[in-house]
């Protein structure tokens, strides 16, 4: 068990290491210059080059990377250009929307998910599981900016039973914070409503047709028990595999739904830095990413170990 | 440029909501991105401009006829028969933010600062021998030669001649203070820049009154031009910048909100490359301002007569400096005339390449109408599409493009118009345009400066120095009912007031 967290781990920083430096590289072929973006537009070519030297921009690349690499392992991520603030302080305050979109939203797509799916399972081949099939397309095909713009107009705009974008104003308490979540966390909990639904209903089919699924029936126990205690149980590994892998994409790829909903996220922040250019930032948001997905891998992996005690490392 | 700043909070957790007792006096405002900087000094960004004219002053400043009027100034300035030496009065007792008082040795500081790193003040340094502190509350400028837009420069909040506190210039200032009717209070990066009421603040006296009427003043970063609308619309936001006129109906039927058009506001312009390719040449750059339909360009950009003006002339009607002078030569939209014109020039088939980006979906709209009329006309052209940040940077480069795409306000005088100047990155360096300019810079006479401009505007169309395409109308979008926000590219708070 130790040798293999170690070789997780090590496995982890070679992984983290790698995506570091393919972001460090290709941002930097991307053309494009931070320092005339920050400018404006009638910025003269001396201006630009000045803020370039301040900015550290015409060193050479190796060096750049070299510094970059250094002040990595050090925990230092470097400053944002745009922002001139720790880049570790601006992902920072950039993780909270995002973790807890991700979570109300996964909320949302098991609340969804889970009973329908085992229900469709159980109900294999009648109108409701070919119907709940055809509404879990239906989901996943509509892209999650429009159902959040339908979201934004009717249930924010004309009824105002939610905010229609933002974080909070300075005045925002947590409560508030979190009031804001609601329309966007509903929209991307749809959207991914249906992979899990699809992962509950394939892997209870498998399950119900076990030796074992049949045994317990005809030891006379209630079809609610088989279903929900010995099915459900051992159908858990496809799942909860799905949803750490949801939960991952959730925190680093709601971009579209924090661009519609104007959410101060992870996924915004990486759009707009982007936009500008703003290197530190573009590598650090990819180095979170990355790790967030190796923590992800292994946690699911350890959480087999609970669900299924033949499973061994 | 940023510190990390420190958040307010308050008890009141639904202020947010508009129509809470705490909401009547705080303005909320939806601006199309995060400034990128709190010191207009060295941006020339209207959402800069829009933001830091709240808590920072210049000298003197707009009134609403685009007049140049007193506000750190305690007059209009003294200028020398021969025009070389400007003495301004400078106010007393004016506080800034940091309690401190702001005398001419503050002004001196800035102003010296402001001819070093802003670009615009960096246009004037050369004409500019001294800036003296000629007594505690008087200031001296001398020039080399005549130079009339000064004021205009010293009065403009983009790339502005903003007063600092002496002590805290520096290349790069960290902290932004000012003397502004509004402080600021918070800034949370992307979220909400909070602005609070300055109480010690002094009055200008006329036409450049501030009442401070809200208590607070938030600009909210909004990138997303439909979430601004629904913003508008919900009542979060008392007023919104930057709408797609596709928007105008919906606000206008609204109760909650009403569109802001502003009419005219700008003007799209093809920006020529005069230092390399094939536009160096005068009867190419012909054939292009004939072969160009700027009607179906506009229709195509704008869909609807409401926002826009098929107009050719550098300043829409109402403004001092509009004159119909080469207008003739607008709109022609006939690809014979340039069909022969390229034949005379010897074309042979070099693709006139456009570089254009997505950012501002009209650009790339006009661009692609441009392209059919100039393949009529038997240009081949190439259309380089990329995003904004790409454009700023290859637009700096004359290998790269033949014309690109871009966009101005109205500005309130035309020697802000930078490509007019040779030393612009369009290289437009054509002798006798350059005597024009210099004689329009050193004409202190309005009337007079009226008349070279329209040697000016001549000159652009007969060398095709620069490619307006027409007027374009710009929509906000405010609150039923909100007043005191007059309509401009660059709209203030300090008088707004929601309705009861």
């Amino acid at each position: 068990m130790r040798k293999y967290l170690t070789q997780r781990l090590i496995g982890m920083l070679v992984v983290i290491f790698l995506v570091l430096t393919i972001a460090f590289i290709l941002v930097r072929l991307a053309p494009g210059d931070p320092a005339s973006l920050m400018l404006g537009p009638d910025a003269t070519p001396e201006e630009v080059d000045d803020l370039r030297v301040r900015l550290g921009l015409d060193r050479p690349i190796l060096v750049q990377y070299g510094t970059f690499l250094v002040n990595a392992m050090r925990g230092d991520l470097g400053s944002s250009l745009f922002f001139n603030m720790p880049v570790t302080e601006v992902l920072a305050s950039r993780a909270e929307p995002s973790i807890f979109l991700a979570l109300f939203s996964l909320l949302v797509a098991l609340f969804i998910a889970t009973p329908i799916g085992i229900w469709a399972a159980y109900r294999r081949g009648s109108v409701g599981d070919q119907m709940s099939v055809t509404s879990a397309m239906l989901a996943a095909s509509v892209p999650s900016f429009l159902t959040g713009l339908i979201f934004q107009r009717y249930l924010a705009t004309d009824l105002g039973w939610f905010p229609v974008s933002g974080y909070g104003g300075p005045d925002a308490d947590f409560a508030e914070r979190m009031r804001h979540l609601i329309l966007p966390a509903i929209t991307l909990g749809i959207t991914n409503s249906a992979l899990i639904l699809r992962f509950t209903r394939a892997s209870m089919l498998d399950i119900l047709g076990e030796d074992y699924v049949r045994t317990a029936r005809a030891k006379g126990m209630t079809e609610r028990r088989v279903v929900l205690r010995h099915a459900l149980k051992n159908a858990g590994i496809p799942i909860i595999t799905v949803v750490g892998l949801t939960f991952a994409l959730l925190v680093s790829g709601a971009v579209v739904t924090e661009r519609v909903f104007n959410l101060p996220g992870l996924g915004n922040l990486v759009v707009n830095a982007v936009l500008r250019r703003d290197y530190p930032v573009i590598q650090g948001t990819l180095i979170v990413v990355a790790a967030l997905y190796v923590l992800v891998n292994l946690v699911t992996d350890l959480l087999y170990l609970v669900v299924d005690k033949r499973v061994k490392y | 440029m940023f510190n990390r700043s420190r958040l307010f909070m308050t008890a009141a957790a639904t202020a947010l909501i508009a129509g809470t007792p705490l909401a009547a006096q705080t303005i909320d405002v939806a601006i199309i991105g995060e400034p990128d900087t709190f010191d207009p000094m060295i941006s020339t960004k209207d959402v800069v401009s829009i933001v830091t004219q709240h808590f920072v002053e210049t000298l003197y400043t707009f009134d609403e006829s685009w007049s140049v009027v007193p506000l750190l100034a305690a007059d209009m300035p003294e200028i020398s028969d021969d025009g070389l030496t400007y003495v301004i009065p400078v106010r007393e007792g004016v506080t800034f933010h940091d309690g401190s008082t702001m005398d001419s040795a503050d002004v001196k500081a800035s102003l010296d600062r402001w001819i070093e790193v802003a670009s615009r003040g960096r246009s004037i340094a050369e004409q500019v021998e001294s800036i003296e502190a000629t007594g505690d509350f008087e200031l001296t400028i001398t020039l080399s030669e005549p130079y009339a837009p000064l004021m205009s420069l010293l009065a403009f909040s983009n790339s502005a001649a903003a007063i600092y506190p002496e002590e805290t210039i520096a290349p790069e200032i960290e902290t932004v203070i000012g003397t502004g009717p509004y402080m600021l209070e918070a800034h949370e990066p992307d979220q909400y820049t909070q602005l609070v009421r300055f109480e010690d603040y002094t009055q200008p006296t006329g036409a450049a009154e501030r009442q401070q009427i809200p208590e607070e003043i938030r600009f909210v970063p909004v990138p997303d031009p439909n979430t601004r609308v629904e913003g508008l619309l919900s009542g979060q936001f008392d007023y919104a910048d930057g709408l797609q006129t596709e928007a105008y109906d919906r606000i206008e039927s609204s109760d909650t909100a009403e569109p802001v058009l502003l009419e005219p506001f700008g003007w799209p312009v093809f920006a020529v490359n005069h230092k390399q390719g094939i536009m160096t040449d005068l009867t190419i750059r012909q054939a292009v301002q004939a072969a160009l339909p700027f009607d179906d360009m506009l229709f195509a950009a704008f869909g609807d007569e409401k926002f826009f003006q098929t107009e050719g002339a550098l300043y829409p009607e109402g403004w001092t400096w509009r004159t119909d002078a080469g207008t003739e030569l607008y709109n022609q939209n006939d690809q014979e005339k340039a069909a022969s014109l390229l034949e005379e020039a010897g074309y042979d088939g070099e693709p006139l390449r456009i570089l254009t980006s997505r950012q501002y979906e009209f650009h790339y709209q006009m661009a692609e109408v441009a392209r059919m009329g100039l393949e009529m006309a038997g240009f081949t052209v190439e259309m380089d599409v990329v995003d904004w940040a790409t454009l700023a940077q290859n637009r700096d480069n004359p290998e790269l493009w033949d014309i690109y795409i871009t966009h101005s306000p109205f500005l309130p005088e035309p020697a802000l118009i930078s490509s007019l100047f040779s030393s612009a990155r369009e290289g437009w360096d054509n002798p006798e345009k350059n005597e024009i300019l210099n004689r329009f810079t050193s004409e202190a006479d309005p009337e007079a400066r009226q008349e070279i401009f329209a040697e000016l505007q001549q000159i652009v169309f007969e060398d095709v120095g620069l490619i307006k395409v027409g007027n374009f109308n710009a929509l906000q979008g405010q609150s039923a009912g909100l007043e005191g926000v007059t309509p401009s590219p660059w709209p203030a708070f300090w008088n707004a007031q929601p309705a009861e």
